[in-house]
């Protein structure tokens, strides 16, 4: 029995799930800050971001010295491979919470649009939920609750593209125009959160059955 | 606006060797070999493909060795041993009646764990089975194609007469392989070749196997997984299945070797090759 590489790649794994635990975190502070126009807040969610960073290269450095040293096969390889892919998944989802938390520093003065603000908040809920299935379809290897989250994916995607049309119709208002430009980003941001949570559940399918494919494929449409 | 052309991003890649449409050099159905009462492996229905390296793996005692040997009869020449089942090579089952078992070896030649070379000159070690055969006509050329094929002829070129035990572990193991391909063989049975050499040598052994399955098939059994890995197309998985009077071996999984490193399909193949094994 190989004890302590077990214990590694558990150890692993665990931090993976701690970076996923703070990318929620990140998340849930980017969408009360934008609702409640906090720039202060918003600081703090792009100061939060360096802790998701060091996980994320704590867990880089625990994968290639699991590489180096002990040769990972079958399931075992797959599972570095996977957290190899998801560790970055999770660290670009930061990313995005930041560029939520800019964003939201720079319209701190403008007069918000409730109606937009409103659908930040269900859109952020939505991304928090393919977060945690995310987490938990890999933590418990469950392909059916990974396959689920294209599903959810698609409403995320439903409500980005009617964020861009409540924008366009602000018409001429100048300033509202310029919120609107800038909420578009924040649309954005949110939706590709939940692109990546999809990947993440690729990861998971991929870890489970060792095939590689992605539930959906952009340049190939159902 | 014309019509844009699919951009062609999928270029053919080099397919890894497969058994797919490859012909079956070995054969064997139901095979089994005991040494008196005791059974050393049970029922192995395997085929082994022509131009491609073949790795066994698996446990101490899980009968790789023996199944290994049973492919050019060398278990004839342990008294008890008994084998059951059969030996296809090219469709001749090579226990039947009748059967020269030194013409058998002549076609499947084997290199052994340590280097066995004989107390003669290194040029002697390659022409022995030469001479022994027959296969005298341009002896000279025979033997150093042969140990440029096993990559020692620039080592030993200057020194041919020179004894064999003078080598290096290394060089002594290249030797054998020179001797053993010398007199054309079909296939090379290789019994742990690298366990007793150093990295570098084990890399030049292996090295070496890239180059030969090109004109011969390669059986290896092998307890370092890795080299399984490195140097097999296809692998086979042997384990010891325990049993009353104490157990025999019994093949678990045979597949491309990708795919016995990447998913196995079996739980026990998984266990062992990550080594969680026991």
């Amino acid at each position: 029995m190989r004890i302590t590489f077990q214990e590694e790649l558990e150890q692993v794994e665990a931090a993976l799930q701690e970076e996923g635990d703070y990318v929620l975190r990140a998340l849930r502070a980017a969408v009360n800050a934008l609702e409640q126009a906090d720039p202060e807040l918003a600081n703090e969610v792009i100061a939060f971001d360096d802790e998701i960073d060091n996980r994320y290269f704590s867990i880089q450095e625990g994968i290639q010295s699991l590489l180096a040293r002990q040769t990972p096969v079958a399931v075992d390889l797959r599972l570095v491979l996977a957290m190899l892919h998801t560790n970055l998944h999770l660290e670009r989802m930061g990313d995005y919470c930041v560029t939520i938390a800019k964003l939201t520093k720079l319209v701190a003065d403008a007069e918000p649009d409730e109606g937009l603000v409103q659908a930040f908040e269900e859109m952020g809920q939505r991304a928090e939920e393919m977060i945690r299935i995310a987490l938990g379809s890999f933590q418990r290897r469950d392909l059916d609750a990974a396959s689920s989250l294209v599903d959810l994916d698609e409403l995320i995607d439903r409500a980005n593209r009617r964020a861009v049309e409540r924008v366009l119709d602000f018409g001429a208002d100048a300033e509202k125009r310029e919120w609107g430009l800038r909420m578009i980003l924040v649309s954005r941001a949110l939706e590709r959160i939940g692109d990546h949570a999809v990947d993440i559940g690729e990861q998971t399918a991929y870890l489970v059955t060792g095939e590689f494919r992605e539930f959906t494929d952009a340049s190939h449409p159902s | 606006m014309p019509a844009v052309a699919p951009i062609e991003i999928a270029q053919a890649r080099e397919a890894p060797l497969s058994a797919a449409g490859r012909e079956a050099v070995f054969e064997t159905r139901g095979l089994t070999v005991s040494y008196g009462k005791a059974l050393a492996v049970a029922g192995v229905d395997l085929s082994i493909y022509r131009n491609l390296v073949t790795a066994i793996i698996g446990p101490s005692g899980c009968g790789k060795s023996t199944y290994l040997r049973s492919l050019n009869r060398m278990n004839d020449l342990i008294p008890a041993a008994r084998v059951e089942g059969e030996v296809l090579y090219h469709g001749q089952n090579i226990y039947a009646d009748g059967v020269d078992p030194v013409e058998v070896r002549r076609r499947i030649g084997m290199v052994f764990q340590k280097p066995n070379p004989f107390p003669k000159s290194i040029y002697d070690n390659v022409a022995w089975g030469l001479r022994v055969l027959g296969m005298k006509d341009d002896l000279d050329g025979r033997v150093e194609r042969a140990l440029t094929q096993a990559a020692l002829w620039d080592e030993v070129k200057d020194r041919l007469k020179k004894g064999a035990f003078g080598l290096s572990g290394g060089q002594q193991q290249r030797l054998c392989l020179a001797r053993a391909i010398a007199v054309e063989p079909d296939v090379v049975l290789l019994d742990e070749p690298a366990s007793a050499l150093d990295p570098i040598a084990t890399s030049k052994i292996e090295d070496l196997m890239h180059e030969l399955k090109n004109e011969y098939t390669l059986v290896i059994v092998t307890h370092n997984m890795q080299q399984a890995a490195r140097v097999a197309d296809m692998t086979a998985f042997f384990t010891l299945e325990r049993s009353e009077s104490g157990g025999h071996g019994v093949l678990v999984e045979y597949d491309e070797t990708p795919k016995i490193f990447t998913q196995p399909s079996d739980k026990r193949t998984e266990g062992y090759v990550t080594g969680r094994f026991g």
